[in-house]
Parts: structure tokens; sequence; C-alpha cells
């Protein structure tokens, strides 16, 4: 019995690690909203604006990563 | 009033049926699933964080560092080394040729490289042939360490060992086997694969970051000294304005900080996704086998090449930061 509470526990944890991905959504959307909005008004800086941009949803996506990294800890090695 | 009558044709000629070839293997290729999966029922595989071993004894021991076993991933390793050398030998040849204009290899990576150089120039300056070397060879290390599960057999053929919760194992003829999808009721087998996607192993990835971070400090001293370090322990405004030097001596602390956390998110960066890839295209590969594992697959080679390139961009990044200085920055904060 109290193995199966400890497994419950673990899946239960898992999900609950990944809830840090909605933060990262966010800041991936707004940072493709704001590099698309700037592409849309000037075409023109398009390569340097897609190359940041691709920057930042990494920084805004390690985020979510971290989350991920946790929740198949819990899974597969604890 | 000359294209009009070409652009009709155009038309026509795209509307036009034809048999094509490539549309019939692709048929092919998944009636071909279907009969697979119905003749060899695929099996849930079990998942490890760490690479697997397949030799059961050590191969040697260190002091400190404990046993080294013979992994999956150091297979695979060894074979994206092979790969990369084969094609530098292949680049070597078609410039040896001379041409204006290269062909096949040599083309492919002289618009790779010139692509890259133009990139690192444009965020690095006069720094770029310095920093350019580390960039280009991390991405192209990690691009191919990303795209080597193209072959086929890779995480699927391996050793048969013996675990607890295992499968029953078919023969196939001379030394071949294959796990079936049935339970069995007192140990069974496991397929433990000759090659693991490299990246899905921590260590490969730790000391990508690491070579990435170190080299970062050492082109930061080489281009400004050691004034570099005065980013980390700023106390040359700490006399002359006690308030604000207090705040620059936190700066800096915090700068410290930053760098031990790239190598942190260097690592499980390129691990998570990776791993995260792995896991899905084998947990889908049970659920739905037909067809969409492929699409899956197709998606996760995307994502290898996105990674390889924000590997190698935000070290390029970092690196061209390091060799810019604060000089700019005092001046405006004080």
């Amino acid at each position: 019995m109290s193995g199966d509470i400890v497994l419950a526990a673990k899946f239960i944890g898992a999900g609950l690690s990944m809830i840090g991905a909605l933060g990262a959504g966010i800041g991936i959307g707004l940072s493709v909203q704001g590099a698309l909005e700037g592409m849309a008004r000037n075409p023109d800086t398009y390569g340097n604006l897609l190359t940041n941009m691709i920057l930042g949803i990494a920084f805004s996506e390690a985020i979510a990563i971290y989350c991920l990294v946790i929740a198949f800890l819990m899974l597969f090695v604890l | 009033m000359q294209e009009i009558p070409i652009r009709r044709l155009v038309l026509e000629k795209i509307r036009k049926w034809r048999w094509g070839k490539h549309r019939w293997i692709l048929l092919a290729l998944i009636i071909l699933s279907v009969v697979g999966v119905n003749l060899i029922a695929p099996v849930q595989p079990h998942i490890q964080v760490a690479a697997e071993n397949l030799s059961a004894e050590p191969l040697f021991t260190l002091p400190v560092l404990g046993d080294f076993y013979l992994t999956n991933t150091f297979l695979a390793m060894l074979l994206m080394d092979v790969v990369i050398i084969l094609l530098a030998l292949g680049v070597r040849n078609a410039a040896k040729k001379n041409e204006l204009a290269p062909k096949g290899i040599g083309g492919v990576f002289e618009m790779l490289i010139e692509m890259l150089y133009n990139l690192t120039e444009s965020t690095a300056g006069k720094f770029a042939g310095k920093i350019f070397p580390w960039f280009a060879s991390i991405l192209i290390i990690v691009l191919f360490a990303n795209l080597l599960k193209l072959i086929p057999g890779f995480e699927t053929i391996g050793l048969l060992h013996h675990t607890e919760h295992g499968y029953v194992a078919q023969a196939l003829g001379g030394n071949w086997y294959t796990v079936t999808n049935q339970q069995a009721a007192d140990g069974g087998y496991m397929v433990t694969p000759f090659f693991r996607g490299l990246s899905t192993d921590l260590n490969f990835t730790l000391a990508v970051a690491l070579i990435s971070v170190f080299m970062t400090q050492v082109i930061g001293v080489g281009a400004q000294g050691f004034r570099y370090f005065g980013k980390f322990v700023n106390v040359s405004t700490m006399f002359k304005k006690p308030f604000f030097g207090f705040m620059d001596f936190l700066v800096g602390l915090l700068e410290t900080i930053s760098e031990f956390s790239k190598i942190l998110s260097f690592t499980f960066r390129l691990f998570g996704n990776m791993f995260a890839g792995m896991v899905l295209i084998a947990l889908i590969g049970v659920m739905v086998p037909i067809f969409v594992p492929s699409m899956i697959m197709m998606f996760e080679l995307f994502i290898g090449l996105i990674q390889a390139f924000v590997f190698g961009m935000l070290t390029m990044v970092f690196m061209a930061q390091a060799t810019q200085g604060h000089g700019a920055e005092e001046e405006h904060s004080s």
C-alpha cells in the first residue's frame, strides 16, 4: 500500500512540475508577437529579428525544459 | 505580353497528372508499416535517464570517479566522430580541386560556413576570426549528434539482457532474436540498444557546455586582458561613490552567478529537448505505430536542428559579449 502512495505522489509531482511550462508558453508567445509585429512594420529587419527571436525563445524555453527535466527525474530516476 | 502564355504553359504542366515515383514509395512504406506492426507488435521500451551499459564488467576504474562502462552513447559518439572525419576528408578533397564553385559536399559546407561566418562577423566584429571556430565546431558537432538518429537501427537494435519485468524473446533464426509484446512470467528480456542518441546523455551536453563557457572566459581575457575580471569583482567605483559602487559590486556578484547558470542552462536545454523527443517517439511508437511516429520524427529532427543552432548561436553571442567589456555601461550608470 505504501508503495502505491509513493507511485501516485511521483505522478502527481511530475504533473505539478509541468505547470511551470505555462510561463514559458506565455513568454514565447509574447516574444514571437513582438518579433512578428516588428517584421510586419519593417520587413528589412527580417533576418536580424529572426535570429534574435530564436535566441529569446531559447531562453524562455529553457525554463520549460527545466520543468520537463524535473518531471523526468521524478518519473524515471527517483 | 509574352509572360501570359508561358505562365499558362507552366500551370498546365503542373495540373497534368503524373505517375510520379516518390508517392508510391511513401504509400508502400505506409502499407509496410501496417504489415510490420501486425507481424511484430511494438514493445514499450524501458526508459532510463543514464546511458545503458553494454558491458557487464567495467572497462577500467579510476580512484575518485569510479567505474567506467562501455555505454551505448559512447559508441554513438565514436560513430559521430567517424562521420564528421569522413565529411572533413570529403571537404578537404573538394577544396584541393580549387574550383570556383565546388559541388557536392564541398558546396554544401561552403554555403554553411559562409553563412555562419557572416553571422559571426555581424555580431562580433573584429573578433570574428577568434570566435568563429568555436561557434562552427560546436554547431556542427551538436547538429550531427542530433541528426545521427536518422540511421535505421539506431536505438532499436542491440543486446538482449535479462531483467525482472521483461518480455518474451522470440528466435528469428541464426543468432538474432526479437522481443514480443507478451510480458514474461518470471524474468524476461529487454533490449539494450547499441547506439542511443548522443544528446540524450547528460555527460555529452555537460562537456560541450563546459567547453563553451570556459572558452568564453579565455576569449574575454584575450580581448580585454585582466580587466575582464573587473566584470565579476567590481571594486573600481567602490571608493569614489560609496552607494553606487556597492551596487556595482552586487551586480558583479550577479554576473558571477549568471556565468555558472549558463553551464546549467546549456546542459539541460539540449538534454531536455533531445531526451523528451526520445521518450515521445518511444511512447507514440507504442500507442499509434502507423505513420504518426514518422511525423513526430520529422518534428524531432527540426527540434534537433534548432537546438544545434541555438547552442552555437548562444556560445557565439556570449563570446561576443565577453569581448566587448563594460566601458560604455560604466559611463552610463555613473
